[in-house]
């Protein structure tokens, strides 16, 4: 259920000339300069803070956060590893 | 409130210890301007230089609160912020992204070494024309087979005349992109990497800082720090403790400071009675007294919240801010309440003040840090 919220949140946040259905899930939001360098910092937090990622303790790298679809993925991957490991 | 158990407070106490040592001299370290190595050695002797560092590499794998508890008592012993400033940077530079994103094989060459401080540790971020917006440095690297080929120039490098090791940030990807720079480590000794000579400023006399040249610079590809394109990921990490760690010093010197303050105007008289009766000196002592106090809350409740996993870019940026302040305020207050003694440079007050104006620029400006909350804040 996380790729509309998502979604949701970065239009909100960075594109809020667009709605959220003209937002394709791989729009790469680096490279056309929608989320710049701050601006990738507040989507890491705000995805550490809304789905309980450990965001300082596991491997990300900025491709994590360049589309809907790869971060839907990133939080997919993280949110499946149990608590404990 | 954070009760802090034994194992924490001995730590502690180990460098408190060191107070007369690290202090002896400071005032004349100062006007010479030259980085004292035997007083760094005694530091790295009580092992604060691996507190963050994993035991399995030679550190004594504490976590932020903990390092931050000891370099509060490092603040509040050593009267040579220059020299505390050094091993802040040492920690935040070089110690923390190696033991968070170097390979195994990296660590297990390097991390030993700087966890016992006999490899000092620096980095290389602000160009000349990149400062306040780092994301715009014209340094690159490109790659070359297993290597990667690094050339520009970086302006501000703390600890960099006597550094042996520099993490360096360059570009691997489009100019000003979040995910267009990389870490690397780079060894002192690497061919075409230039070291300028100690340049002269304002105040941390005792911490050398140098600009640095690259000029076609090879390094391996398993030095690269977390991964290709991720440096500013590895930047912003690193940023988050030097902040708490630069700054936590910091109030254990203004804690210090309010010691000294408080005893100095108990005892000094004018006018028949102690300035301290004067309500007006009162209140310089007492904005010393919150000023330390509201630095020291915020410090803590960010790393207490960082160590939770919980979002601290506004916290970080305003523990920045309050703190950095607070510092200035509480240096320039001493100076009043000692008078034309607090100007004089034998008593140390008028160093501690322009040690503290560095705090207001360095990891990120006054200016910066009201930006960033800002841009929290939907503006
Ligand atoms: C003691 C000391 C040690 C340092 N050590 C290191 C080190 O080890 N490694 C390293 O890489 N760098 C180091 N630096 C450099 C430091 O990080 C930079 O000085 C700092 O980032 C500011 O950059 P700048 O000096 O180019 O100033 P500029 O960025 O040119 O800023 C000049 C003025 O403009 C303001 N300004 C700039 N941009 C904005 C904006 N967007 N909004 C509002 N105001 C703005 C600033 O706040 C400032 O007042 C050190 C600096 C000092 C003083």
């Amino acid at each position: 259920m996380s790729a509309p919220e998502i979604k949701r949140f970065v239009v909100e946040q960075f594109a809020d000339d667009v709605t959220v259905d003209d937002l394709a899930d791989d729009f790469d939001l680096l490279d056309n300069g929608v989320v710049d360098s701050l601006g990738l910092l507040r989507l890491i937090a705000w995805l550490g803070d809304r789905y309980s990622i450990p965001v300082d303790d596991v491997d990300i790298e900025p491709d994590d956060f360049r589309t809907v679809d790869a971060m839907t993925a990133f939080v997919a991957r993280h949110r499946a590893v149990p608590a404990a490991g | 409130m954070i009760t802090w158990t034994e194992d924490q407070r001995s730590l502690r106490e180990s460098v408190e210890g060191l107070a007369d040592v690290l202090s002896d001299g400071h005032v004349e370290d100062d006007q010479r301007g030259a980085f004292p190595r035997a007083k760094w050695d005694r530091v790295a002797a009580t092992g604060l230089l691996g507190l963050p560092v994993d035991a399995e590499h030679g550190g004594l794998g504490q976590d932020v609160l903990t390092t931050m508890h000891v370099l509060e008592g490092l603040g509040h012993a050593s009267r040579d912020g220059g020299l505390s400033f050094s091993v802040s940077t040492h920690l935040a530079s070089t110690a923390t992204p190696l033991n968070r994103f170097g390979s195994d094989e990296l660590k297990r060459r390097y991390l030993p070494r700087v966890a016992a401080g006999e490899l000092i540790g620096a980095h290389a971020i602000s160009e000349p024309s990149a400062g306040s917006d780092a994301m715009a440095m014209r340094t690159t690297a490109v790659r070359d087979g297993d290597h990667f080929v690094l050339n520009g120039s970086k302006a501000f490098v703390s600890n960099g005349p006597v550094a042996d090791l520099v993490v360096v940030y360059a570009r691997t990807g489009p100019a000003g992109t979040a995910a267009g720079t990389t870490a690397f480590l780079v060894p002192r000794d690497t061919p075409g990497l230039g070291f300028g000579g100690p340049i002269a400023k304002m105040g941390l006399k005792t911490s050398p800082l140098c600009e640095l040249f690259l000029d076609d610079v090879r390094v391996p590809a398993d030095h690269v720090l977390g991964r290709v394109g991720s440096g500013f990921l590895v930047l912003d990490y690193v940023m988050k403790r030097e902040i708490l760690y630069s700054f936590v010093i910091n109030v254990g010197e203004m804690q210090r400071r309010l010691e000294q303050v408080v005893d100095y105007a108990k005892n000094r008289a004018q006018f028949g009675s102690t300035i301290g009766r004067f309500q007006s000196v009162q209140n310089l002592v007492v904005d010393m007294k919150v000023g330390t106090e509201t630095a020291r809350l915020w410090l803590y409740h960010t790393a207490q919240k960082l160590q939770s996993n919980k979002d601290t870019t506004i916290d970080v940026a305003i523990s920045k801010l309050v703190a950095s302040e607070a510092a200035v305020a509480s240096a320039m207050n001493a100076v009043q309440v000692f008078g034309g003694y607090g100007y004089m440079a034998e008593y140390g007050l008028e160093k501690d003040l322009r040690n503290a104006v560095a705090g207001t620029i360095y990891s990120g400006t006054t200016q910066i840090q009201q930006g960033r909350i800002a841009a929290m804040l939907g503006l």
